[in-house]
């Protein structure tokens, strides 16, 4: 009887999650990538995600932080509860697909690059780029 | 018997290939639901090297638990932007029996859509020896987002030197947040059921 109701937990874990993935895909959000240019560089973020974030926090500060090594939850989890505990930061969004980590801080945050990167290296990830964008 | 048992349960226990070291703070539980036995695991990443843990194991037949104390430490990792591949040692004493041991390597290759494990492990108590190795792949069949239900089918194949089979089963794994949830099958050890919360 056990076995038997696991066994039809999953399957419609399964399937709920298969009807969800397909609505998923008629909006289509994966793909077109934001090319504002910050320091010389492009920003590559998906552009949807992108402008969703900054008009949350109109008026803050947005931080784009290029991530290697971010494969799974665990990792997006970490850095949320990691940044979630510096008081200036306003917003987290972490962005799997593209290896990006979006950071809101409050106007008038000096944003220190060193500590960015202890955070994330705190989460056994890379920085490669730190971008702040200029609004 | 004891020993033998008590092996299982240690092969049983620290099967798991899935992430044996948090963020830095992070603290995880993990519980196992075997034929032979049941075990809760918590552990603590005071550091990026290196996790600590407490083990406690019930054997399921004879009634018996095996505490034991356990560290993991990182060898190496290399990150790409699409990847993570990590090397790790392990190791676990038996607090009420400091002849229960164990030392394992292990190593895991992950991308958003593919897994590729292994562990090779060394388990000796009371006399016994026991030498195992596993290695697991897995396919997420479809990458969702961060918070999606993530899932990944898996197959699990080891050996050990006293029941010389190889034994190859499958394994789903469902993933949400912090919680994963890990199912394998096989027809000899029955079901075997793996949960892990990180918080
Ligand atoms: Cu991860």
């Amino acid at each position: 009887m056990k076995k038997f109701l696991l066994a039809a937990l999953l399957l419609a874990a399964t399937a709920s999650q298969a009807a969800h993935h397909e609505m998923g895909h008629m909006h289509s959000h994966e793909g077109h990538v934001h090319d504002t240019m910050v320091d010389g560089q492009k920003l590559s973020v998906d552009a949807e995600r992108f402008d969703n974030f900054v008009s949350a926090v109109p008026g803050d500060q947005i931080v784009v932080i290029s991530v290697q090594g971010m494969v799974c939850d665990f990792c997006a989890r970490g850095i949320e509860k990691t940044f979630g505990k510096d008081s200036s930061v306003t917003k987290i969004d972490v962005d799997l697909a593209s290896g990006k980590v979006l950071l809101a801080y409050s106007p008038d945050t000096e944003i220190d690059r060193a500590s960015i990167e202890k955070n994330i290296l705190n989460n056994g990830l890379n920085t490669t780029a730190i971008q702040v964008v200029e609004k | 018997m004891k020993a033998i048992i008590f092996i299982c349960s240690l092969l049983l226990a620290s099967n798991s290939m899935s992430r044996p070291i948090s963020y830095v703070g992070g603290h995880t539980l993990m519980a196992n639901s075997g034929a032979q036995t049941d075990n809760i695991y918590w552990h603590y990443t005071p550091n990026i090297n290196y996790s600590l843990g407490l083990d406690y194991q019930r054997d399921k037949i004879s009634g018996e638990a095996f505490p034991s104390a356990r560290l993991t430490y990182l060898i190496n990792r290399k990150n790409t932007a699409t990847s993570q591949r990590n090397l790790y040692l392990k190791t676990g004493i038996g607090l009420d029996n400091s002849t229960n041991h164990f030392y394992a390597l292990a190593g895991d290759w992950e991308t958003r859509r593919l897994f590729a494990g292994f562990s090779a492990k060394q388990v000796s108590g009371m006399g016994y020896e026991l030498f195992e190795q596993s290695v697991k792949l897995g396919i997420a069949p479809y990458l969702g987002a961060y918070g999606d239900l993530h899932t990944w089918l898996m197959i699990e194949s080891k050996k050990d030197n006293l029941d010389d089979r190889r034994i190859t089963y499958p394994v789903l794994r469902f993933f949400k947040g912090g919680a994963l949830i890990e199912v394998g099958y096989h027809k000899k050890t029955d079901w075997d059921v793996h949960l892990m919360y990180r918080f």
